[in-house]
């Protein structure tokens, strides 16, 4: 895997996440599906990163592994020093709970609940009061003062994301996941939460994974890094969408 | 956050969790009813009891003995009345006799008067006094041929003061004609449950009864300035020694009395309560449903409160707090919903001929705690298991489709688990029916088993739903083509719930084959005890209660032009060997003719000191033909005697010792008989010989003389009767089922959306989907009614195993019911469909292909 990262960030950053030769397979024999194939990927604080690669590539299982989502079949993970493979499913939720955020695809708030309510939810559920400053923080960069009493069925689709985004940082996390958080989205609401992530990233110091097959949306990341069969083949620094176009061509080439 | 969370999911589900709560509301009502009704009808009696009895200090009265048969009070010379009254602590003093279900009153048409299920008193009475239970609302006092009746008796037979009637009593040859001379209230109440009430003057009552010179009772009103234990004192030192009379206090009276009527209501209220328990138990498959099926549906927000940290504890208490506030909510909505039911009851029962007396219906403390425990603990207990499965759903299930499925190693401990209570449940029920138990242990020894069979059951069924209902739905797929195969696959792609949905049903139409089943056994046992032993032509007795009257209507029949043989039945108490028994009385001289007890050995000739025993117990009692046993009866008079004969059935004969009528006649205080059988004289008209009998009874109204078709018919009437009542307590059991088909379809359809979206978009009509749905729900339905009625048959089958085979020697499977139910299982599925149907059928397309 390649070792020359550069970023705007000072490559001294701490390592905030990392993969060491991970497998994933799913099924055995005929039906044997290695999703994850000896995976090498590490990714340090305040760093934006874009995860990119064709369908069925690993993206998502990769994203699943590094979150606690799934358990990888071998190899190790650790996220904030700790290895993801020790832990019990009781311990891993609250390592979920306390240092990880999750952005979907698909927003996936809780419909009987306010926009407000959404985003304290992971604090609520363990049992943590928000910090007053910091949620006032992130809800107005977010720039949803005025909807916070809203029902997510009353908010538009981008404003839905973004109250998903804000729920991934209220919590303070180590880190946050992001699935595709633009692929429901027309392309003008996409890049107001392409910005805010960036924002998110240079301004309120948060470390991003961003799974993402637009290399426009990458654009906006610090780093990319291309997974082809499970594996990591390439990496971008401070990637453009026209280098990621032709990188991209030339892989279908 | 948790609580609201589960107050948002309530809100926003509400439609869903209706149905639901409507079941958990019936069942909790009906219990509510139960305990509503048994209260109050305690208070009012024991306060009916305490004005009737309030101003009677003492009661002198015949000492029950062992062998006092309880229902006739034991009769006292008059003349004692005179030592009690001249004593100088009595203030008021009354003779009295009374009678149970032996004076009547009759009507225009020549029958009793008397309610369909209340019992008929009749007593002396003095007129109102201190000591008096009775208060004259109209009229007066009754002196000779007069009558004072009750206002119940009154209102229902249209009699008013004035009117002329006559009456009926074992002690007289015809009719009385007597007036009516008063109206008059038991206590202060109107109604005492629906009794009637004949009060006659004391000579008047001796006369009716044929007991002149003697009564039952002395109550006495002591005088203000003696205490009533001196009184009962002296009254004591008064009567001496002697053993057959005892002095009570007023007191214990009323508290005799009390008992009486509260044993009466406990059984009452338990019945009601066994029934409201088993409604309750069929709302746990649809509670288990409901939250089965919405779990299922909010599989991605479990996920993805799983993937924000939430723990699977966190999720599994969620849906028990869920559960809990429906519980709440369900009980008290049924504490009120109880006033309904017990009122609804009360309406029955007075259509039935019994009648409440009006009074307040009581929450007591106990009530509500049982009603909300009761409530709670179902809501929560059934939500159990789908809670754990909440908790299992892993953080994937909000990214992937299917991450929450059941794994199959969960389904296989499922169904061990199904198991193991099946076996418990078996074994138990078992025990209680085999098992030398008493008879509250054997109860609820049959009710736990039964109650664990029916979950057994219910989780076994898992493994046969799938290829039960694909057997049962492979002719809709031919009738019906596409729509009918998707129908059929629906109904048994998901076992559990098919499971579940079936068992609900299942179960009411189990208790109600097998009540059936029982009733038809011992329907064909009856007739064939008929056909083999009765040779009777006529028969004569009091149908409505089957209760004892006077020995001289034997004769009176005898003597009947056409009549041949003569045989009657009366039971006795015995104590032989010194040990206290039932025995028969019989007039054996005319055995064969009339009644065939099946002599195997020995002879029906007893020869005045012969009797004989019923072949089994004679084994058991290691005793034979020859053997001597000693005897005492009722007055005292003891001897031995020789047993003469070994007889093989004692259907009729159940006591299994058969004394000769002539004997037992003399040594009883009462002459009275059960039953009598009579056989035409040959040659002679049957009909004209039963209008002879019929007119040779004539001075007992209350007696029926059938012949033995009409007897059969009688017979049967009855035991339909019971099966109405079963059958419309357990009726609310296939409500509440019905409810949950309903349920089910509905939610499942929610939950098939976006599938059923999809056939909309390819082109399926309303009309199919509606088919489809009706039919999914007809499979279902014949489903849960199979399982119910091979389920009833089993239960019923070993339920006739238990009774001994002298009660119900042949069983009868109800196969007619058995179809009829099925097609009913059929019918109530496809009314459940009614509005999940519509309302699948109303989906907006778009809508439904969108949604996730």
């Amino acid at each position: 895997m390649s070792q020359d990262i550069v970023s705007p960030t000072p490559s001294a950053n701490p390592i905030v996440a990392s993969a060491q030769n991970v497998m994933k397979i799913y099924g055995s024999g005929e039906t044997e599906v290695r999703a994850l194939d000896g995976l090498n990927a590490e990714f340090r604080r305040g760093q934006f990163s874009a995860v990119m690669g064709p369908s069925g590539s690993g993206k998502s299982t990769l994203m699943h592994v590094m979150a606690g989502l799934d358990q990888a079949t071998s190899g190790d993970v650790v996220v904030g020093g700790v290895d993801l493979a020790t832990l019990s499913e009781k311990k891993l939720t609250l390592l979920r709970r306390d240092r990880i955020g999750f952005v979907f695809q698909a927003y996936n708030l809780v419909p009987t609940l306010s926009a407000r309510e959404n985003m304290v939810l992971p604090l609520e559920l363990a049992g943590r009061k928000a910090d007053k400053d910091w949620f006032e923080q992130v809800v107005s960069a977010v720039g949803l003062a005025d909807r916070l009493d809203h029902r997510p069925n009353e908010l538009s689709g981008g404003q839905q994301q973004r109250v998903a985004v804000a729920r991934a940082l209220v919590g303070q996390p180590d880190i946050i996941f992001a699935d595709e958080p633009t692929g429901n989205l027309d392309s003008r609401t996409g890049h107001e939460i392409l910005d805010f992530l960036r924002t998110a990233v240079r301004e309120l110091n948060q470390t991003i994974v961003m799974v993402t097959h637009d290399p426009l949306g990458a654009s906006y990341t610090d780093r990319a890094i291309f997974l082809e069969d499970g594996k990591v083949t390439s990496e971008m620094a401070d990637p453009n969408a026209d280098d990621i176009y032709s990188y991209m061509r030339s892989l279908g080439a | 956050m948790i609580s609201k969370l589960v107050r948002r999911n309530i809100a926003a589900t509400k439609g869903r969790l209706l149905l639901m709560l409507l079941s958990i509301v019936l069942g909790v009502s009906f219990v509510s009813g139960s305990f509503l009704l048994a209260d109050s009808l305690r208070a009012i009696f024991s306060d009916i009891t305490e004005t009737a009895f309030a101003g009677i200090d003492a009661q002198v009265r015949g000492t029950e003995s062992d062998l006092s048969t309880g229902e006739e009070a034991v009769r006292i010379p008059e003349v004692i009345f005179d030592t009690i009254a001249g004593l100088p602590e009595v203030e008021y003093a009354e003779a009295g006799l009374s009678a149970f279900f032996q004076v009547y009153t009759v009507g225009d048409d020549g029958e009793v008067n008397r309610p369909k299920g209340p019992p008929v008193f009749a007593n002396s009475w003095g007129g109102p006094s201190v000591a008096s239970s009775f208060a004259l609302r109209d009229g007066q006092a009754p002196v000779g041929n007069q009558i004072a009746i009750d206002t119940t008796q009154a209102e229902a037979e249209g009699l008013v003061v004035g009117d002329q009637i006559q009456v009926s009593g074992p002690g007289i040859e015809k009719l009385l004609d007597v007036e009516v001379a008063g109206i008059v209230s038991f206590g202060a109440s109107d109604a005492l449950g629906g009794a009637y009430f004949n009060l006659f003057d004391l000579p008047t009552m001796q006369t009716l009864m044929g007991a002149s010179g003697t009564i039952d009772s002395i109550i006495v009103n002591g005088r203000d300035d003696v205490s009533n234990a001196e009184l009962v004192r002296s009254m004591r030192a008064a009567l001496g020694d002697d053993g057959s009379l005892e002095v009570v206090s007023g007191t214990t009276l009323m508290d005799e009395q009390s008992g009486e009527f509260n044993e009466f209501i406990n059984i009452f209220g338990n019945v009601l309560l066994g029934f409201a328990l088993v409604v309750l138990f069929v709302s746990v498959f649809i509670i288990y449903n409901t939250f089965a099926i919405l779990i299922s549906q909010r599989i991605r927000q479990f996920g993805l409160l799983r993937s924000l940290g939430a723990t699977g504890g966190q999720l599994t208490r969620m849906v028990l707090i869920e559960a809990l506030i429906i519980g709440i909510v369900a009980s008290l909505v049924g504490l009120f919903g109880g006033i309904g039911i017990a009122s609804l009851l009360k309406f029955l029962f007075s259509q039935g001929g019994g009648e409440f007396p009006d009074g307040p219906l009581l929450f007591k403390a106990r009530t509500i705690l049982i009603v909300f425990f009761l409530g709670i603990g179902v809501t929560v207990g059934s939500a159990l298991l789908p809670s754990l499965v909440a908790q299992r759903i892993p953080a994937l299930a909000a990214l992937r489709d299917g991450a929450g499925a059941v794994s199959e190693t969960s389904r296989r401990r499922r169904v061990l688990f199904g198991g193991i209570v099946f076996t418990l449940g078996g074994a138990l029920t078992l025990f209680g029916l085999f098992g030398s138990l008493g008879t509250a242990a054997r109860l609820t020894s049959l009710g736990l088993g039964a109650a664990l069979l029916f979950v057994g059951i219910a989780m076994l069924s898992v493994l046969f739903a799938s290829g039960a209902t694909r057997i049962l739905g492979a002719p809709v797929e031919i009738t019906r083509g596409l729509t009918g195969r998707l129908a059929r696959d629906n109904a048994s792609r998901n076992p559990q719930r098919t499971a579940a949905t079936a068992s609900a049903l299942m179960i009411g139409l189990a208790l109600i084959t097998g009540v059936l089943v029982l009733t038809q056994s011992l329907r064909a046992s009856f007739d064939k005890i008929l056909d083999e032993t009765v040779a009777a032509d006529l028969f004569i007795y009091d149908d409505n209660q089957g209760f004892p009257f006077a020995g001289s209507a034997v004769d009176q029949v005898a003597a009947a032009p056409g009549i041949a043989q003569v045989a009657a039945l009366t039971s006795i108490k015995v104590v032989i060997n010194g040990e206290v028994d039932d025995a028969t009385g019989f007039d054996v001289a005319s055995t064969d003719q009339v009644l065939d007890a099946k002599l195997i050995e020995g002879t029906y000739d007893t020869g005045g000191d012969g009797v004989l025993i019923y072949s089994e117990k004679a084994e058991a009692l290691n005793l034979a033909i020859g053997d001597s046993i000693n005897v005492t009866f009722e007055d005292d008079f003891t001897d031995d005697f020789t047993i003469v004969g070994l007889f093989d059935d004692n259907t009729l004969f159940e006591s299994g010792w058969i004394f000769d009528r002539a004997t037992t006649r003399k040594h009883t205080n009462l002459d009275s008989v059960e039953f009598i059988g009579a056989t035409f004289a040959s040659g002679a008209d049957p009909s004209q010989a039963q209008m002879a009998a019929e007119l040779a009874v004539s001075n007992f109204p209350q007696l029926t003389v059938q012949d033995n078709t009409e007897f059969k018919e009688t017979q049967e009437g009855q035991l339909n009767s019971l099966l109405i009542v079963v059958f419309a307590l357990l009726g609310l059991c296939i409500v509440v089922a019905f409810i949950g088909i309903v349920n089910t379809m509905a939610l499942s359809i929610l939950e098939r959306t976006r599938e059923i979206g999809l056939l909309r978009a390819i082109g399926t009509s309303r009309r199919q989907l509606r088919s489809m749905v009706r039919w999914e729900a007809i499979i279902v339905g014949v489903f849960g009614a199979l399982l119910g009625v091979v389920l009833g048959i089993i239960i019923g089958y070993a339920a006739v195993s238990a009774i001994p085979a002298s009660f119900i020697s042949v069983v009868s499977i109800p196969w007619t019911y058995a179809i009829i139910f099925t097609i009913v299982g059929g019918v109530l599925g496809m009314v459940a469909a009614v509005l999940p149907a519509r309302r699948a059928a109303r989906m907006n397309v778009l809508d439904a292909i969108s949604s996730i």
